[in-house]
């Protein structure tokens, strides 16, 4: 309960000092040296009407930076001018400078404009004071809307049109596939076909003598062949390789010893009829 | 060169060529001798179609027509190794070790053409 005095006061210490200005004033002089306009600048309202500049008038701008308990003058270690164009996002850095006793003056002549203005068309440039220091809170004010006559347009960069949304791409892709109609296709089924017709029709003029066929020493060898055949169909309906592969590995195995022994019957019965 | 037409002549040539053939092949190099002709008008007809219609499932036509070009060489050779008129060409290769031969490399190519089948 008694803390919380001593709480605030550490808080308090602990916020830096801010800053804020003495007497802001503006002076627009045209080329003759007669005054058009003088006046103060409020913190707290804007100017009424923005400060019009011709291709010849100059701009005077004091003020002194000092701080709100106190009225000490600073020298902040950062004070600049911001011009920003709204519309075009343009936007330029003045740094003004500033005496150990924190006054200002800049001058803005536009018969010699500084190279910090940045390019102006018909929008009123908004002017901000910036002022950055290491021992005070930074401070932002919006000090008045300022029109100057319109600048050269800016040069584009060569490069620049690559930087924009570039038109759309429109894929142009091949049509898919399509196949022949049915009657076509049945018909080259029935031609791709016959060759097996003509097959069995040859081979049934010309079936040789196998008389040793269902053998014992034969035999399996026949039917391990045609295990094979039909491993590879069941290949192609369902199985995936490394099944086929292992199980062809392990009847291969079985298929070779199943040959060794047929072929060397059926050699030996060749040679003996001999 | 005239062109062939069906002369008495050239009509007898065939006639002979033909009962020549027929008479003194046996049974089991003509039964090879029917697949291997089964085997050419397969891979013909499979060939027309994707020539006159479409080669749409492109790796079917390949694995179709590679299993009868395939087979029809190995089948070929098997007929012309188990042949007892050529045994003087093929004196280490008994007409058991080719049938052996035969039997693996067909299984190989029927592995390859299920594979791309699709």
């Amino acid at each position: 309960m008694f803390f919380l005095p001593i709480v605030v006061l550490l808080i308090s210490s602990a916020q830096a000092a801010i800053l804020t200005l003495q007497t802001p004033k503006i002076i627009v002089t045209s080329a003759a040296g007669a005054q058009s306009r003088s006046e103060p600048i409020s913190l707290t309202e804007p100017l009424s009407m923005p400060v019009t500049l011709g291709k010849d008038d100059t701009l005077k701008l004091t003020f002194q930076i000092v701080e709100k308990d106190g009225g000490k003058g600073v020298q902040p270690h950062q004070t600049f001018l911001r011009f920003y164009d709204e519309r075009s996002g343009e936007e330029g850095i003045q740094p003004v400078r500033v005496t150990n006793g924190g006054k200002a003056k800049f001058e803005l002549n536009m018969a010699k404009p500084p190279l910090s203005l940045p390019p102006t068309s018909n929008t009123p440039l908004k002017v901000t004071l910036l002022i950055g220091s290491h021992l005070h809170s930074p401070l932002k004010l919006e000090l008045f809307d300022l029109v100057v006559p319109a600048s050269q347009p800016l040069p584009v960069h060569t490069e620049e049109p690559n930087f924009r949304p570039l038109p759309e791409i429109h894929h142009a892709f091949r049509p898919d596939q399509k196949m022949p109609p049915r009657p076509i296709s049945a018909i080259f089924s029935v031609v791709v076909v016959a060759p097996w017709a003509v097959l069995l029709a040859l081979w049934s003029q010309v079936i040789p003598r196998v008389p040793h066929l269902f053998s014992p020493s034969i035999f399996p060898f026949i039917l391990t062949l045609g295990a094979f055949e039909a491993l590879l169909m069941w290949y192609w309906i369902d199985l995936k390789l490394g099944q086929v592969l292992s199980y062809g590995a392990i009847l291969g195995l079985v298929t070779i010893l199943a040959g060794k022994q047929a072929l060397s019957k059926i050699g030996d019965n060749r040679i003996n009829r001999k | 060169m005239a062109p062939k037409s069906l002369t008495p002549a050239s009509t007898n040539v065939v006639q002979t060529l033909w009962k020549a053939y027929s008479d003194h092949t046996s049974d089991r190099l003509k039964f090879i001798d029917a697949f291997l002709v089964f085997l050419m008008l397969s891979g013909i007809a499979q060939f027309l179609y994707c020539v006159l219609v479409t080669d749409y499932p492109f790796n079917a036509f390949l694995s179709g027509f590679a299993s009868t070009v395939g087979q029809f060489v190995m089948t070929a050779s098997l007929r012309s190794q188990v042949n007892p008129e050529n045994k003087n060409e093929f004196k280490e290769i008994s007409p058991e070790r080719a049938f052996g031969d035969f039997a693996l490399g067909s299984i190989v190519l029927h592995f390859f053409v299920y594979n791309f089948l699709g």
